[in-house]
């Protein structure tokens, strides 16, 4: 009867050491995507940085529940949105720090760094629910289906956003193109 | 497909691979540079979305994390360690009501004793001097400090494993038996009964109990208060 209650106490142990190892993993693997994703979200890192220790606080209380862990990126977003939406139901914010954002591309050029920063302008005033498509095909290299699956849309309705966003980001670029053009001119 | 068309698809998704797309981008090359340029813009915007990941960001996910499992297994610990406190508590507390339940009930047993032994402690007819009996019951540390009457009878024997002295006195109206038994967990050591036509009392003294046995009609009573006033213990 001891010697089963041990060895049943070992393997609860060895549990916890590889439910250890696999979340050490889920972060190295995924914080920098998940904590983008979030700012891309919310615009702001102070409040990015509090949904992504949340995201994957929750991740490690249910991590039993992720089987695939290919799935586990898609899972990390699900849960950070659903956090997110949370955060919404507490209080509204409206916050943009968007200029004040350093990006790691501080040896490029100066007239890179400048475009970089416009973009980012741009990205951050676009509309989230153009803003959000955008990004998982952009920086996630989510395919149309993937996308609809993971925000629960219609693949219509995916690249419908897709298209309107690239049609913005575009249209605000050549108007400020426009603009520097006059000034300069 | 019109031109509108195909700057809908590729806006929508520039690494479109509909053949149809990519048949058209390879016919023209005003379309070719569209696509080229559309691409450029996404690899712009990738690198400017690329924000900082702040440094600690990675520690603090792992910290919380400890914290966290550090938490719940503290308060799974606590509830076991609860669970095991409330079962040894149930356990304790059972095993002593048991054991009361189970303690030999002196003046019973006394009777019990004196009736199997039958006429052989009671039929003696010595005649003990005190200082003899006094010799005998200084091995429980008592002393009768005045003269008890006739002892008929008084030797040591065994009353449940434990040695004690077993003298027969006279009483008002005939014999009685007296045990004087040392402390012992087991028993209850105060009370009184009757039964199959003998009477007898126990009770409690400093450092033994005093069990008077009589037949029935016996003023056992009596008997067990005069030897209560004369018996010492030393301490």
């Amino acid at each position: 009867m001891f010697s089963r209650k041990q060895s049943s106490q070992a393997s609860v142990s060895s549990d916890m050491i590889n439910k250890q190892k696999r979340y050490e993993v889920l972060v190295l693997a995924l914080h920098s995507d998940i904590f983008r994703y979030a700012y891309w979200l919310v615009k702001n890192k102070a409040v990015a940085e509090d949904i992504v220790q949340e995201t994957f606080l929750r991740a490690w209380k249910s991590l039993d529940s992720l089987k695939d862990e290919k799935a586990a990126k898609s899972w990390l977003i699900t849960i950070l949105r659903r956090e997110n939406a949370r955060r919404f139901e507490r209080k509204q914010f409206d916050l943009v720090d968007i200029d004040d954002v350093s990006v790691i591309d501080e040896q490029l050029s100066n007239e890179i760094e400048i475009e970089h920063r416009e973009l980012r302008t741009i990205m951050a005033s676009l509309s989230e629910e153009y803003r959000e498509p955008l990004m998982l095909q952009i920086v996630f290299g989510y395919s149309g289906d993937e996308i609809a699956q993971q925000l629960d849309l219609n693949k219509n309705t995916v690249m419908t956003r897709l298209f309107r966003a690239r049609n913005q980001v575009k249209e605000a670029l050549d108007k400020s193109n426009d603009n520097r053009g006059r000034k300069n001119g | 497909m019109d031109e509108l068309e195909f700057r809908r698809i590729l806006y929508a998704d520039p690494n479109c691979t509909d053949a149809k797309i990519l048949a058209a981008i390879a016919s023209d090359p005003k379309k070719q540079q569209f696509c080229k340029e559309l691409r450029q813009l996404d690899k712009k915007i990738q690198q400017a979305t690329q924000i900082e990941i702040p440094a600690d960001l990675v520690h603090k996910l792992m910290l919380r994390q400890t914290m966290e499992s550090h938490k719940s297994s503290k308060i799974r610990n606590r509830i076991q360690l609860a669970t095991a406190a409330s079962i040894a508590f149930v356990i304790g507390v059972s095993f002593t009501m048991w054991q009361q339940s189970n303690l030999l009930d002196l003046s019973k047993q006394a009777i019990a004793h004196v009736r199997q032994e039958g006429g052989y402690a009671l039929d003696a007819q010595e005649n003990i001097s005190l200082q003899q009996v006094n010799a005998k019951l200084a091995t429980f540390g008592g002393e009768f400090s005045e003269d008890i009457g006739r002892v008929y009878y008084a030797n040591f024997c065994d009353f449940e494993n434990v040695r004690s002295l077993h003298m027969v006195l006279e009483g008002e109206n005939g014999k009685v038996t007296v045990f004087v038994v040392p402390h012992s967990d087991t028993y209850l050591t105060e009370g009184s009964s009757s039964e199959k036509g003998y009477s007898s009392q126990a009770i409690d003294l400093k450092r033994a109990s005093i069990i008077v046995v009589g037949e029935e009609g016996v003023n056992v009573n009596g008997i067990q208060e005069r030897l209560n006033q004369k018996i010492h213990f030393s301490a």
